[in-house]
């Protein structure tokens, strides 16, 4: 009994960390360059979270079976190098259902290669106890990566043009700033600032 | 020459600094500006990893470019020669520098493999055309992300003082920081705000 509450306080651990504690943009600051200069508009964002979610998933899955006996200095190679293979068979669907979308995220499609979550996180993922716990984990930081993405990405698109998915949304705002990466710099901090208010705020009202 | 030479490497350090004007590598910026104890060494290098990986990409790009679809998988091209450059460059320091090796194995990989290195190879392709543009802009961008991370770690320990609100202190107060960083090399390199 203890036995099934332990692993259902295990499961919500790694969900709540996944999506709130520990938000990949929000709190550790992975992954944020594509965000700072990609995520101005929602069409973009949309194919940015379909690459990364593509290339993470399946080159964290892949790479959980590579020997932990392996140094770690070749290791990080053979992560990477994953990475690169898993590239290619994305790169080619999301060509085929998206051409424009490939295009107009660049050359930050394949540096999802070498992103934190492959290069740094990885190994803190590969030590959970089993492999369910460990896909979960992976899923939800990826879930809690696209949501924040999404989310950003239509506040920056409504405050630079007043459009949403290019759609006009009749807000009259302009601040063309944020369409820059420092106007994607500054407004992610704020975002991350009223994050941690939130779950302050929720602490505070839970106690 | 001369002039050429300054110029492109004035404008890879600043006009077009890789964190500044293109967020590549800021997650490894947050990492590394932590501490200050090894920030030159990690400088030295990032700088040599992208100075030598630029002129090897410089053979890889005249190698693939009969393929209109090598894009599919230069990506794997360049990070199997950067693994190749890795393993050489520890190999080599383990050999004649054990010293230095010992200070840098916890964070060569992070020099290595991360998107400030892999993103320069990728602008350097599509911005030079010579060998000689391709290693400067190699050594200007790595020493851009030096100047980045050096200008981040000087105030690293500000930003997370107990005097800045809790909301902002650390993570927010860092992006907000590197933005206004970053609006000012915008500035550098002639760019007005049109309102």
């Amino acid at each position: 009994m203890s036995n099934g509450n332990d692993n259902n306080n295990s499961f919500k651990k790694i969900i709540k960390n996944g999506l709130i504690n520990k938000n990949p943009i929000l709190v550790s600051g992975m992954v944020i360059a594509p965000v700072i200069v990609l995520a101005n508009n929602f069409n973009d964002a949309v194919m940015l979270v379909a690459a990364f979610s593509l290339i993470t998933f399946f080159t964290l899955l892949i790479s959980s079976f590579v020997p932990k006996s392996i140094v770690y200095t070749i290791r990080i190679i053979l992560y990477t190098l994953i990475g690169a293979v898993v590239y290619v068979p994305s790169v080619m669907l999301l060509e085929y259902l998206m051409p424009e979308g490939v295009e107009a995220i660049g050359i930050f499609f394949p540096l999802f290669i070498t992103n934190s979550f492959i290069v740094t996180r990885s190994e803190s993922i590969f030590f959970l106890e089993t492999k369910g716990k460990m896909i979960l984990d992976i899923i939800f930081c990826i879930i809690g990566y696209d949501a924040a993405v999404l989310i950003f990405s239509a506040v920056r698109e409504i405050l630079a043009s007043g459009t949403i998915g290019g759609k006009i949304t009749g807000m009259p705002s302009s601040f063309r700033v944020f369409e820059h990466p420092f106007g994607g710099f500054i407004l992610l901090g704020l975002f991350a600032a009223l994050f941690r208010s939130i779950l302050l705020l929720i602490k505070r009202v839970q106690k | 020459m001369l002039k050429n030479i300054i110029l492109t490497a004035f404008t890879a350090v600043f006009a077009e600094n890789i964190i500044f004007s293109g967020a590549l590598g800021t997650s490894t910026l947050i990492i590394v500006s932590r501490s200050r104890k090894n920030l030159l060494g990690f400088g030295l290098s990032v700088t040599y990893i992208t100075a030598l990986m630029s002129v090897l990409t410089y053979f890889i790009n005249q190698a693939l470019s009969f393929d209109e679809k090598s894009y599919i998988y230069t990506p794997l091209v360049y990070i199997i020669i950067l693994g190749a450059v890795y393993i050489l460059t520890l190999l080599c320091m383990w050999r004649f520098a054990p010293a230095m090796f010992g200070r840098m194995k916890k964070y060569i990989h992070i020099s290595a493999f991360n998107c400030a290195v892999l993103g320069s190879l990728f602008l350097i392709s599509e911005r030079c055309n010579t060998l000689g543009e391709y290693f400067i802009h190699g050594i200007g961008m790595g020493l851009g992300f030096v100047l980045a991370v050096y200008l981040t770690a000087i105030v690293y320990d500000r930003l997370y003082s107990e005097k800045a609100p809790y909301s902002f202190r650390g993570y927010p107060l860092l992006l907000v920081y590197i933005g206004i960083l970053s609006m000012a090399f915008w500035g550098l390199s002639g760019y007005t705000l049109k309102f």
